[in-house]
């Protein structure tokens, strides 16, 4: 798929930022698992928050592909970055502006699209992660106001968001069909932040646990309306695969080149070691399985663009980014050898960075069951 | 101010040029073409100008292949584009390049400041902007790193190697200016996204009364090769010497060199 000028351009913009912003900062964060403040801020005021909100709620009104596109760049040399702006634009920015009302678009997007906020989004629980509708959280109707009791776990900027899209219960008689959405602010009485993971991978993004305890959250923050929930989390969870397929294909291709750099200057036996033909085959074998990522990627991007249905496309782009960047990067490590297993060499970051891909917003197994449906029905 | 006219050029970028060892010459097969990088921060001092004084900021180049360059330039701050395309730019020299650009400056008109970068990233000829003055009969300020504008003059700082100057002159004026006059930040995406609704403005050879002719270079370039790095592989520890010999053997030889 050849790029609009527009698209490159982006494309251009995010990695030079990526490079000269974030490149340096990005093994000390994963060690010190610090949220990256600065250049989180930086991302802001490039208008990456705001790349697929419309001009009217302060976006800049750009594509899926150039989204995607971000996403990658960010994340061929930071994973922990990636997610930061996918989570943010795909898990809150796109459920308010595709189910939300006017009154609820212009109070939040603004805000969110400028990065002034930073979003997240609450459905796993402990006992709820792949079963969603085994979710537990509530949300009672008393009044003018929703109470929700409930905590969500491995929410992506948990510890730094001020907006939550979130799911409750409120019917639970009706299953799936009782899940609700509802717009969550951190300020909003009963609501907390509780504990912060330390994860594998992507050390620097913010994951943390969301509790709600009488948390009351006003009537006119439903999103949708009631029983709407899961069809919510569904068509969210849809675009956020698209973004993380991108952070995969970004991983997948960070550590390809790290891999082809050190490839050329190793030398063992005289010669360097790209010489042999059996780590050019392996180069081979990481390029081709990263091209084809984004390939399949940029093309669930472009139909999500064309406003046809997107699931299988999604599904499929994840599946395939995701086991491509494990591969990839184990790959990777490999080439390098021993000094690829130690912190010297960035490999070893990707290769934990790429492990959740294959888990979050719908393990692998997820997404077969999606493409599965989408092609036996 | 009326107008603030910045001359930038499409170039090849040097990450990506490969050498062939044997004959020295260069491949740029896999070279993307990019705004010079010293003409970015060129761009960035006409914002900041344009910031201080108002006026219409307009970018102008001139090469054999640049429409590709206008959303890019659009991008970083100017108002519109002036472009002129034409295979007789392919050999272009600096004497080519300057009376093409003159003449779109003389066509626009109202032009109170031009500025350009010292050179450009894959020559650094230096001569576009002291030319285009000389074609004018504007004066020329070179090695610019900072710039003040007071209502139609110009107090420049002009970083020399025995110290910096302070000039102070009157539009209309050409200036070529270092990096140091300010960093060019990267373009958002509403930037991005917003350089499609500005103007872009191909203009010809006809349109600045140029002839093909009178727009042919007079030199040509007859090739460009690497240089060659030769190391002096001077050995300071033969027959396994002590190291503190071998330091003191170093000392020396950097002495010798003038490098200590």
């Amino acid at each position: 798929m050849l790029l609009t000028e527009d698209q490159e351009l982006i494309q251009g913009m995010v990695r030079e930022f990526a490079i000269e912003e974030v490149a340096p900062i990005a093994a000390e964060i994963d060690k010190t698992h610090e949220f990256p403040h600065a250049t989180v801020k930086r991302m802001a005021e490039l208008g990456l928050f705001g790349l697929t909100t419309p001009e009217e709620y302060e976006g800049s009104e750009g594509d899926t592909v150039s989204y995607s596109l971000a996403v990658e760049e960010l994340s061929r040399v930071c994973a922990s970055h990636g997610v930061i702006l996918s989570a943010h634009v795909s898990l809150c920015v796109f459920p308010i502006f595709k189910f939300g009302n006017e009154a609820q678009k212009k109070k939040y997007l603004p805000d969110l699209a400028s990065g002034r906020k930073l979003g997240g989004f609450g459905l796993t629980e402990a006992g709820a992660g792949t079963d969603a509708s085994a979710q537990k959280t509530t949300a009672t109707l008393q009044g003018d106001k929703y109470i929700l009791d409930g905590a969500k776990i491995f929410i992506t900027n948990g510890g730094v968001a001020e907006t939550f899209v979130v799911f409750a219960m409120t019917d639970k008689a009706k299953g799936n069909k009782g899940i609700s959405a509802f717009i969550v602010e951190k300020s909003f009485p009963g609501f907390s932040i509780g504990q912060t993971e330390d994860k594998m991978g992507i050390c620097a993004s913010s994951t943390t646990e969301i509790i709600m305890k009488n948390c009351e959250v006003p009537k006119e923050n439903l999103l949708g309306n009631e029983g709407d929930g899961f069809k919510v989390a569904m068509a969210t969870l849809d675009g956020g695969r698209i973004g993380i397929a991108s952070q995969a294909v970004g991983i997948a291709q960070g550590a390809l080149d790290a891999a082809v750099e050190y490839a050329k200057e190793r030398v063992q036996f005289g010669k360097p070691i790209a010489a042999n033909q059996g780590i050019q085959w392996m180069l081979a074998d990481m390029a081709t399985r990263t091209e084809c990522a984004r390939q399949i990627v940029r093309h669930a991007a472009l139909v999500k663009d064309s406003g046809a249905r997107y699931s299988k496309e999604a599904a499929m782009g994840k599946v395939f980014a995701a086991e491509a960047a494990m591969w990839v990067t184990t790959k990777a490590v490999q080439v390098l050898g021993g000094i690829g297993y130690t912190k010297s060499y960035p490999v070893e970051r990707y290769m934990r960075d790429a492990k959740i891909t294959e888990i979050y917003e719908g393990t692998s197994e997820v997404q077969r069951m999606v493409i599965a449906a989408n092609l036996l029905s | 101010m009326k107008k603030i006219a910045v001359c930038y050029k499409w170039v090849l970028s040097d990450a990506d040029i490969r050498v062939n060892e044997k004959t020295r010459e260069l491949d740029m097969e896999k070279c993307k073409p990019q705004i010079s990088e010293y003409d970015r921060n060129a761009i960035e001092c006409g914002v900041q100008i344009k910031k201080a004084a108002g006026g219409e900021l307009v970018g102008m180049t001139a090469g054999a292949a640049v429409t590709a360059s206008t959303k890019d330039a659009l991008s970083r701050g100017l108002d519109t584009v002036s472009f002129l395309e034409d295979g007789v730019m392919k050999d272009a020299d600096s004497t080519t390049t300057s009376k093409v650009l003159a003449g779109m400056i003389k066509q626009i008109g109202d032009v109170d400041v031009v500025i350009c970068s010292e050179g450009s990233s894959d020559e650094y000829a230096r001569q576009t902007g002291p030319r285009l003055a000389a074609l004018l009969g504007w004066p020329s300020v070179s090695y610019v790193s900072k710039v003040t504008v007071s209502g139609d003059s110009f107090e420049l700082e002009r970083k020399m190697e025995e110290g910096t100057e302070v000039v102070s002159v009157a539009a209309p004026v050409v200036i070529s200016v270092l990096p140091d006059v300010g960093e060019a930040p990267i373009p958002g995406v509403k930037d991005i996204l917003g350089a499609k609704k500005k103007p872009a403005n191909a203009v010809s050879l006809g349109d600045i009364g140029l002839s093909a002719d009178a727009a042919k270079p007079l030199t040509a370039v007859k090739s460009v090769l690497a240089p060659v790095t030769s190391r002096k592989n001077v050995h300071l520890n033969p027959d396994g010497v002590s190291i503190a010999d071998a330091a003191a053997a170093l000392v020396k030889q950097l002495s010798a060199d003038g490098v200590l």
